[in-house]
């Protein structure tokens, strides 16, 4: 299994999400992640999908599907070493009087987290980074009590102008921006 | 008393300050389009759009069917006969609902549909408002597009980007939700109707780029035994002529898909047959030989290709196709060419070297002698008690020259009506391929017959097909419309009955029908028919219907339990196509 980050330019019109994951939907693809944000044009949105997936193969099929629909103006996917991308975690931590105090020296300084908010008996603490780091941060955190965990989607710029793209047999029908 | 004003607002037009209300506009735009004919079905959610319609009945046919879903697939035949889009008026809910077969009919076979479907008013979407179905969410996946308007002012940009969408490219179905209180509220602007031409996010590609023209010409040109496989796509395209001189030149020897079939007659000496799971011997058999396949406007849909994974493991494929996603998705390419089918055969015609090909193209021929001997003859000897279908569409053949327009259902029928009947002239054959919906012919030929009046249309149905849509015999009689229509009656639902007699050790399980009286059923209606139960009327009988001025139905009592040969298994390798 292949993690792929597909990046879609589109129009921002309504229900452009639905046509979007019906595609993966219908051939039985799990997504794992999907953040939709505008993006630096007015009007132009920008979907980066995460998916896994055996075959590079199919994945170029599902990017040619993508392509097709009316309002996608471009589509690339990306293996991960083309690409510069992050997430985004909240731990919410239980500091009860009397529990074991945070070691915040670490946190800021081996782990690269911040605490963003501090309530009466817990605090919420930022860690951003890839999943591995996330992951490696949630471990560390294991030793107080954890009473929520939330990971954003994947956001992603591609290190290069193109990706797979480039294998299509017609390059040219992406819209760059 | 006679006032005279001196104000100056007055003096203004009448005509400049009116508004017009949706549903006005979407005539004005249907209208703009050079829309004539549209099929449809009234109800509370498109009432206001009717209403408009009243006043443009001297501009626009409106067809009143009797099932939403036959109004799709008139609008199909529609729209396969001209070459344009085909529009459909329903209501919402079940109205939109019933249009959903024909509308996923339309995508897979790349029919330019136009279905504008009446939606509850826009403050009671999503409040599970009398006969509110979310038509976007339900059509999404099976449009080439679809929109929701809900004001008045988006009418006009919307119905011109409907109709280019549908129209331009791979053509397909496009849905327009319209919502009751956009078709009733006035625009706030002036009408004004300009026709898309490009969308920034959607820019199909006709003319080929050059390199990939260049890199299949020379494959072409260096092939031993190449084989043209011709599918929709050409005909889209009206590319028939371009086809013809581009075979002719090279003497490539051309097969055609299921839906390819008519865009090179069959008496062409370049013409092998068609391919599929119940296509011709050779043209199957022969795939498996080829060194360089050439696939003009075809999907190498699994009826085509048995077993994707042992097909034409041995050729080149040149893959030439207006969708670049059809492109690698089930055979690989080793020179795509993207374009439109026709702009490619003429970027290619002087790039390719004069040919004959004799030796391969009489390859075939072998073939043929042994499907004749095994298959064709004896399916025509007239040597059983009852009439074959084989005997019916070939008689057919005859008595039309080969130019009548078939319109065909889905089973037996429709295999045998397109293994037997010689098509002369381009544009001919009238089926539903890629979705297989029985009940497609009855409503298809009558849009047919709508769309080309100086055309023989006739329509060849199963027994069973006959039953899905047989109310639209109504619309056909109401409309005066020439449609003949024959019915091949074998009491069963016969190609899943073959499929249980093959594969499931003549396991029969629900596929006899208790059939009511056809003729009757017909005269019903006002049409006039009769059943031909021997051979000896079976040619009376023909003429009789193709004499009749005005439809006709005839129902021929055809043997219970033929089969279709040659057939390839579901899952088997084409080159293990079975002669029995
Ligand atoms: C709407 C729909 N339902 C079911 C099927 C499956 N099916 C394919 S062919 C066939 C039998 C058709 O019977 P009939 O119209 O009598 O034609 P025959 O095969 O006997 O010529 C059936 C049930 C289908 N294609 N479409």
């Amino acid at each position: 299994m292949t993690t792929y980050t597909i990046c879609i330019f589109t129009g921002n019109t309504i229900g452009l999400l639905n046509r979007i994951t019906i595609i993966f939907t219908r051939r039985r693809i799990n997504i794992e992640s999907l953040t939709v944000s505008e993006t630096e044009r007015k009007g132009v949105s920008r979907f980066t999908i995460v998916i896994r997936h055996e075959s590079r193969d199919e994945v170029e099929k599902i990017v040619r599907q993508i392509r097709k629909i009316v309002e996608v103006l471009a589509v690339f996917g990306y293996l991960n070493d083309e690409i510069v991308f992050n997430e985004i975690a909240l731990f919410k931590i239980s500091t009860p009087l009397g529990s074991k105090p945070l070691d915040v020296e670490t946190i800021n300084k081996l782990h690269k987290a911040w605490v963003v908010y501090w309530g009466l008996d817990y605090v919420v603490i930022e860690k951003t980074g890839n999943e591995t780091e996330i992951f490696a941060f949630f471990e560390y955190l294991r030793q107080y009590e954890i009473l929520e965990f939330v990971r954003s989607g994947r956001v992603a710029v591609g290190k290069t102008e193109k990706g797979l793209v480039e294998y299509l047999p017609e390059a040219e029908w992406a819209y760059y921006l | 008393m006679e006032t005279v004003s001196v104000l100056p607002e007055l003096t203004i037009e009448p005509t400049e300050i009116k508004l017009m209300s949706g549903s006005e506009a979407l005539m004005r735009s249907l209208v703009a389009e050079k829309v004539d004919t549209i099929f449809g079905y009234p109800g509370g959610a498109i009432m206001p759009v009717y209403d408009a319609l009243y006043d443009f009945q001297d501009q626009i046919n409106h067809i009143l069917v009797r099932h939403e879903q036959g109004a799709g697939h008139a609008a199909q035949g529609y729209a396969r006969m001209q070459g344009r889009a085909g529009v459909c008026l329903v209501t919402s809910g079940p109205g939109a609902t019933n249009l959903v077969t024909a509308i996923a009919d339309a995508l897979i076979d790349s029919t330019p549909l136009v279905c504008i479907v009446g939606q509850v008013g826009k403050k009671l979407l999503g409040t599970d408002a009398f006969q509110e179905a979310d038509v976007m969410g339900v059509t999404m996946p099976i449009t080439k597009w679809n929109y929701q308007i809900t004001s008045a002012d988006e009418v006009p940009e919307i119905m011109a980007k409907a109709f280019y969408i549908a129209q331009s490219g791979r053509p397909g179905p496009v849905l327009i939700d319209m919502t009751k209180s956009a078709q009733l509220e006035l625009m706030t602007q002036p009408f004004v109707y300009e026709r898309c031409q490009t969308i920034i996010s959607y820019r199909p590609r006709l003319t080929p780029k050059q390199d990939q023209v260049e890199a299949a010409a020379k494959l072409i040109n260096e092939a031993k035994r190449p084989y043209i496989f011709a599918g929709h796509g050409v005909q889209l395209a009206k590319a028939e002529e371009e086809l013809l001189a581009f075979a002719e030149k090279t003497g490539i020897p051309v097969a055609t898909t299921l839906l390819g079939q008519s865009t090179i007659p069959t008496n062409h000496p370049n013409y092998v047959g068609w391919l599929g799971m119940h296509g011709n011997y050779g043209p199957n058999v022969l795939t498996d030989q080829a060194d360089v396949i050439i696939a003009i406007g075809m999907r190498f849909d699994d009826r085509v290709t048995g077993d994707a994974s042992k097909y034409i493991r041995q050729a080149k494929v040149i893959h030439v196709e207006i969708d670049p996603a059809e492109i690698d998705k089930i055979i690989k390419a080793h020179a795509p060419i993207v374009g439109d089918a026709r702009e490619v055969l003429k970027a290619l015609l002087p790039l390719v070297k004069e040919n004959d090909h004799t030796v391969w193209r009489n390859e075939f021929r072998k073939y043929d002698v042994i499907e004749n001997e095994n298959i064709t003859a004896p399916e025509l000897s007239g040597d059983t008690e009852k009439i074959k279908m084989a005997e019916v569409i070939d008689l057919l053949s005859r008595k039309t020259n080969g130019n009548a327009v078939l319109v065909t259902d889905v089973g037996q029928h429709q295999m045998m009506a397109s293994r037997y009947y010689q098509f002369r002239q381009k544009n001919s054959l009238v089926t539903s391929g890629g979705m297989g919906t029985m009940g497609f012919a009855l409503p298809a030929a009558f849009g047919a017959q709508v769309a080309a009046p100086d055309r023989q249309v006739v329509a060849i149905i199963g027994d069973g097909c006959f039953q899905m849509t047989l109310q639209e015999l109504g619309t056909i009689v109401q409309n005066e419309q020439p449609v003949k229509a024959i019915i091949l009656n074998n009491n069963f639902l016969g190609m899943v009955r073959q499929w249980q007699q093959l594969f499931h050790s003549r396991r029969y399980s629900f596929v006899e029908l208790q059939n009511p009286d056809f003729v009757t059923i017909a005269k019903g209606f006002g049409m006039a028919g009769h059943t031909c139960n021997e051979r000896e009327t079976l040619s009376d009988s023909l003429d009789q219907m193709l004499a009749f001025d005005g439809p006709y139905l005839l129902e021929v009592i055809v043997e219970k339990e033929e089969n279709v040969f040659p057939m390839v298994p579901a899952g088997a390798s084409v080159s293990q196509i079975r002669l029995k």
